[in-house]
């Protein structure tokens, strides 16, 4: 069968990563920020694995394997935080969380 | 193989773009498994076989589960989570326009990769024994520097969790 | 020098400067006391091996004399050669030794009279300290071989009169004198300096050796402006016209201070600089000229002004003032050996009379004004003999010290065809004779003492002891020089060997010594009619002369014309810096600076929203210009595409 090429994985890695990016810039829930970092992540580990079938190199699989498993402690992390800070609040709205300005 | 290329293509970003743009956050997490279901498929198209396990099993089934469960806790009704404008002014139209940018320049270093072609690879690779082999070898410092990041993300959690109550 | 056993020389520099040190170091952890005495045993040690090395130079042939100097070498301070190389010798030649003997034995009996004078003062330590520290500048002053280190003893012991006369620093005015003091020596400073660069510019060294030997190489008019510049520095530290005002404020510092300082050593450097620059004087006619001027015109000018004072150690201060006119007199003439034999007795006979005085003022619990004095004869008989006997000496009477040096000076300004100075310095030594012993009957016998305090204890041995040696000393110190038998030059002879004119003094002058003498008991018999016989003489001669003397009790308003003429130009001008210039123009670099800063902040500020979703849009658009920048960086290595 012929083979996608490595460019195409990389396109679409691209295209994830932005749409995660994007969606992270405009949300406001931080439940649907975090998911967006998460899309992030997942093209990371897409263009990770592309480049390990390219090469021929294991080193790019393990490297997604790692990142799951970061993804996972961080998230268990970071939805704790947000659970904190948002467990009293009414609106559940990133903006209202502006304390460290200045 | 091209053809399931383009359809796990097409499903990963119109199930990206649900994601970020649905309303419910509960949607977005469906949305969310749905991708990664996709991504999964991908991976197996590149003879990673593990991944594409490791990807079912961790991400979809707990990360995003843990997700469900926090969605359960904050939100409460079945309201709009947000409402109005927010009170960032410019923040979409950059927002929108930077990540455009970025893409195209992204896309047009992914050109200069086009005729790189794959290699022959051996028959077992992505395969779980190689996979092992590999991790447990050469990369074995990696993996005990993550069991440590584990450790220490528990460790933060419960102290969180164990916090008296702050008031933001 | 190979069969007599070296004394050591650095020595004598050390003991002081040890003591100084241990006592500024150590002094406030022990008991007071021990400040006194490891100051005083300081100096006396350092008395002592100046005895030795006397002793030991004087037994040397007259060549040898003069090179027994260069003797130690303790490194280089400056080792620039060819440019300037200075090294850490010090000179002993006979005119030096001459210096080091009064100034650690005279020093050594006034550091033992402070310990029983400043006992009460809650100071006493620092005192000690700073006294020591003077010791060891004015020893460098007269144990240098170079001009420069003669610079920095010269400043230094600047600073310890500067200390000193503020040492009661609670009194506004002795701060205020001892600042005056200071911005004069600092003139004096600048003097020497411009004429160490003068030196350095024609004689390519400071050193005292290559200076003198090389003085061919400049034309007399350079020679003349050396001299003059360091004669600036001699009148500065001399207190000669027209830098004097600072020697009768100086009397604010203890009474022990105004002996040492400015009677018996630290006015006389000027004196020994002129003397040990001799040969650059000697080939500098006007210089010298102009010193022995400024010597005779300050004799005289002092000698009026001390006739109408009415503190005690002001008088002193003027008298000091005249007879270092005399010592400039006799070292601008050439006369150097009449120089150096009546700084010898004035150290003795000026060091008693303050001492002596201060034995009356302690008694008195702080009374200086002789007008409310009167009677002491009686209550304080060792204060007014040994007062008496430095008076007799200071007018001049025979047999005292007095006598012999002021007329081997007086005699040496006829011999040398100086009948103007001759003249002043005659008169000089009327008005002396008259004032001090004014001075001498208005304390100690007319009216009675009518002021407030009580005259206490007496005085301990601590105190008197010196004052007695001196006394002696001022009676027998001018035996050194006896008809036909004149140990001064003799001792003198190596340093002045090339001298143009001839140092011997033994050769009396019968006519002007009894004619001198004469003089003198006139002034005497003045101060009598006027002041101890009851006439209205003095009433009516201040009625008279009641211009006069407003003018010479304001010392000839040379206060009140460097006050307009120069204190309140300089402080209009510092307080314009401060006000304006200081605040607007370059307070406004620091405020232009801070205000950059500030609005760099501002915009900077303006980043840090606090919204989280802010902060992220600023990554984004940051990776995305990264990724433009390297992209189009590689396309452009590569060629494009």
């Amino acid at each position: 069968m012929p083979q996608v090429p490595l460019a195409g994985y990389l396109a679409l890695a691209s295209a994830l990563f932005v749409i995660g990016a994007v969606g992270f810039l405009i949300r406001r829930n931080p439940l649907t920020m975090l998911m967006s970092i998460e899309l992030m992540w997942n093209a990371g580990n897409l263009a990770f694995a592309a480049f390990a079938r390219s090469f021929g190199d294991m080193s790019g699989q393990i490297f997604v394997f790692i990142v799951i498993t970061v993804a996972a402690a961080e998230a268990a992390v970071a939805l704790a935080i947000v659970v904190m800070v948002f467990r009293h609040r009414a609106d559940v709205d990133v903006d209202e969380i502006s304390v460290m300005r200045g | 193989m091209i053809v399931l290329f383009w359809l796990c293509a097409f499903v990963l970003l119109l199930s990206g773009l649900v994601v970020i743009a649905s309303r419910q956050p509960v949607h977005s997490v469906v949305a969310l498994i749905v991708n990664f279901s996709g991504l999964a498929v991908l991976f197996l198209t590149l003879s990673a076989e593990f991944l594409a396990m490791m990807q079912i099993i961790i991400y979809a089934g707990a990360i995003l589960v843990l997700f469900l469960f926090v969605i359960a806790l904050l939100t409460v009704g079945n309201q709009p989570v947000e409402s109005g404008r927010g009170r960032l002014a410019f923040q979409a139209l950059p927002a929108v326009v930077a990540g455009a940018g970025a893409l195209a320049i992204l896309w047009y270093g992914v050109r200069v990769a086009w005729s790189a072609g794959a290699r022959r690879l051996p028959p077992d690779f992505g395969s779980v024994s190689v996979f092992g082999n590999e991790l447990l070898t050469t990369h074995v410092f990696a993996f005990e520097v993550t069991a440590f990041v584990l450790l220490v993300a528990i460790v933060g959690v419960v102290m969180m969790a164990a916090r008296k109550e702050v008031r933001f | 020098m190979d069969h007599h056993i070296a004394p050591p020389i650095p020595f004598i520099l050390f003991f002081p400067l040890i003591g100084a040190v241990t006592i500024a170091l150590l002094g406030p952890y022990a008991d007071r006391r021990a400040s006194g005495f490891v100051g005083t045993a300081a100096v006396f040690m350092s008395f002592v091996v100046t005895v030795w090395l006397a002793i030991v130079v004087w037994h040397l042939p007259i060549d040898q004399q003069a090179t027994f100097t260069h003797s130690r070498f303790l490194g280089y301070w400056v080792d620039l050669p060819p440019y300037l190389v200075i090294s850490f010798r010090m000179l002993v030649d006979p005119l030096s030794i001459v210096w080091m003997l009064i100034i650690t034995g005279v020093g050594f009996l006034i550091h033992l009279y402070s310990v029983g004078y400043m006992a009460p003062d809650k100071n006493y330590r620092t005192f000690f300290a700073y006294m020591n520290l003077f010791v060891v500048a004015m020893l460098l002053v007269v144990m240098a071989d170079n001009f420069l280190w003669l610079l920095v003893g010269w400043a230094g012991v600047g600073l310890a009169s500067y200390l000193l006369i503020g040492f009661y620093y609670d009194r506004r005015s002795a701060v205020l004198a001892a600042r005056k003091a200071l911005i004069m020596n600092v003139i004096g400073d600048v003097g020497i300096m411009i004429a160490i660069f003068l030196m350095y510019a024609h004689f390519g060294s400071v050193a005292y050796q290559d200076v003198f030997s090389s003085l061919s190489r400049a034309s007399v008019s350079s020679l003349n402006w050396i001299g003059v510049f360091l004669l600036v520095g001699a009148v500065a530290k001399s207190a000669q016209l027209p830098l004097q005002t600072w020697l009768p404020d100086a009397m604010e510092g203890p009474t022990p201070v105004s002996a040492l300082i400015h009677a018996a050593t630290m006015v006389t450097a000027g004196v020994y600089l002129v003397a040990r620059a001799h040969p650059i004087y000697d080939h500098a006619p006007i210089a010298a000229g102009i010193t022995a001027a400024i010597g005779g015109l300050t004799a005289l000018f002092a000698a009026t002004i001390g006739t109408v004072q009415y503190d005690i150690k002001r008088v002193l201060a003027y008298s000091t003032m005249s007879q270092i006119g005399y010592m400039m007199l006799a070292v601008g003439i050439g006369a150097y050996a009449a120089g150096a034999f009546h700084f010898v007795t004035h150290a003795f006979f000026k060091a008693l009379l303050f001492m002596a005085a201060g034995i009356v003022i302690h008694n008195l619990s702080g009374e200086q004004d002789i007008r409310k004095m009167g009677g002491l004869a009686k209550r304080m008989p060792f204060a007014y003999w040994t007062f008496l006997a430095g008076t007799l000496a200071i007018a001049g009477i025979f047999p005292f010290a007095g006598f012999f040096s002021k007329d081997a000076v007086l005699d040496q300004a006829l011999k040398l065809h100086h009948p103007w100075l001759q003249a002043a310095g005659t008169i000089a030594a009327f008005l002396t004779a008259f004032y001090m012993f004014r001075l001498l009957l208005l304390t100690f016998f007319t009216g009675a003492y009518r002021g407030a305090r009580e005259p206490h204890h007496e005085s301990p041995w601590t105190m008197t002891w010196p004052v007695a040696i001196l006394a002696v000393l001022s009676l027998i110190g001018g035996w050194l020089v006896l008809p036909g038998h004149d140990l001064i030059s003799g001792a003198l002879a190596a340093s002045f060997v090339d001298t143009r004119f001839g140092q011997f003094l033994g050769e009396f002058n019968w006519p002007l010594s009894i004619g001198t003498l004469v003089i003198a008991i006139a002034g005497i018999t003045l101060a009598f009619a006027l002041y101890e016989l009851k006439s209205g003489a003095r009433e009516w001669l201040r009625l008279r002369l009641a211009p006069v003397r407003a003018l010479l009790m304001n010392a000839y308003y040379f206060d009140d014309v460097y006050h307009y003429a120069l204190e309140m130009p300089s402080y209009a001008l510092a307080g314009f810096f401060a006000r304006y210039f200081e605040r607007q123009a370059i307070g406004a670099i620091p405020r232009a600076l801070a205000g950059l800063a500030s609005f760099f902040a501002g915009i900077s500020v303006g980043w840090e929203t606090g919204y989280l979703r802010r902060y992220g849009l600023s990554i984004v658009v940051g990776v995305a210009l990264l990724l433009a920048f390297y992209f189009f960086l590689t396309s452009a290595a590569l060629g494009g595409r």
